[in-house]
């Protein structure tokens, strides 16, 4: 958020609050003047400091005796339910619990973003799968060819061995060394193609679960 | 982190502040980073209200082509400081006395 942007924002929130227009330029000019004073290059980073434009309103009306419910008052989109301002309360307290509460918001937060990008990730696992699944399948099938093709050209070649002798005997020839070739170089590489690609599938389908197995003890 | 800081000594290290020469609202929040995690937003209420109970006053200087407000401290402002300057050195010997066990355990806290 640049700076155009708070400020705009922060207005828009005071308005709707029902400020009066003098407080709400004397609020506006404190916070131009933050982001000015904090250097030209900085605005994103000096917003992001100051939190949303909505919590900080809310604070500036209740100083002003407005009591507003909280951000969620001004903005379509709701923002995080912002925590009571622990320099206002009143004694002192440690500051451990509010913070754990933070981290179930979060946890909260990331089921709910799972559950809504589903449209998106459910596709793509489902596409990743199939294609180590074509694969498996095309290894399968080139392989067979091979074979086949081996074999029909070796009893081809014996065949035509008792018509045309020259002819039976490359015939013959040629699917014994394609044979053999397919024995040599194909087997020992499918035989470690085929199980990891079977481990891949393996491993993806446990990261997934994984996910969310990690997610719970997180939680708990 | 640690422990939380209430609205009315934030006003008392603002006040004390402002006491030592005039300034503007990012160095008050610069300064009071030193001793306590706040952001720049929440500073402007606390002046707000330092403002209206008339224990600070502004002006406008110019800085670099704009203008810049400066806060300084009333008369007004000046006792309620020496108040909340006395009243934490009592704050502070009672929590100690619980605290840092140096005694006085009658005590409560106010």
């Amino acid at each position: 958020m640049n700076k155009l942007e708070f400020l705009t924002r922060l207005r828009n929130c005071l308005e709707k609050g029902g400020m009066n227009s003098d407080d709400i330029n004397d609020a506006l000019t404190y916070y131009e003047e933050v982001f000015l004073d904090a250097g030209f290059g900085k605005e994103e980073e000096t917003a992001a400091s100051m939190g949303s434009p909505e919590e900080v309103a809310v604070n500036i009306l209740r100083e002003s005796g407005i009591q507003i419910s909280g951000p969620e008052a001004f903005a379509p989109q709701p923002p995080p339910a912002p925590a009571p301002m622990p320099q206002y309360q009143y004694q002192y307290p440690y500051q451990g619990v509010p913070v754990q509460q933070q981290k179930s918001g979060h946890w909260g937060l990331k089921i709910f973003l799972g559950v809504i990008t589903f449209p998106i990730w459910l596709p793509i696992l489902i596409v990743v799968v199939s294609v180590l699944f074509a694969l498996i399948v095309a290894a399968f099938s080139i392989i067979f060819a091979f074979i086949a093709t081996g074999i029909a050209l070796t009893v081809g070649g014996i065949a035509a061995l008792f018509e045309v002798p020259s002819v039976g005997l490359m015939l013959l020839g040629a699917g014994l060394i394609l044979t053999g070739i397919v024995l040599l170089i194909c087997k020992p590489v499918l035989n470690r193609v085929i199980p990891a690609m079977g481990r891949g599938i393996k491993g993806m389908c446990n990261w997934i679960g994984s996910l969310f197995r990690k997610g719970g003890k997180v939680n708990g | 982190m640690g422990f939380s800081i209430n609205a009315g000594l934030l006003d008392a290290m603002v006040l004390s502040i402002v006491q030592r020469n005039d300034t503007y609202g990012y160095e008050i929040t610069q300064y009071l980073r030193k001793a306590v995690d706040i952001s720049e937003s929440t500073l402007y209420p606390v002046l707000r209200r330092l403002q209206k109970g008339e224990m600070l006053e502004t002006y406008d200087k110019e800085y670099m082509g704009r203008n810049r407000r400066y806060y300084k401290l009333t008369s007004q402002g000046e006792t309620s400081l020496e108040e909340y300057r006395e009243e934490w050195r009592n704050h502070k010997k009672k929590i100690d006395s619980i605290l840092m066990d140096e005694g006085a355990e009658e005590n409560e806290q106010a």
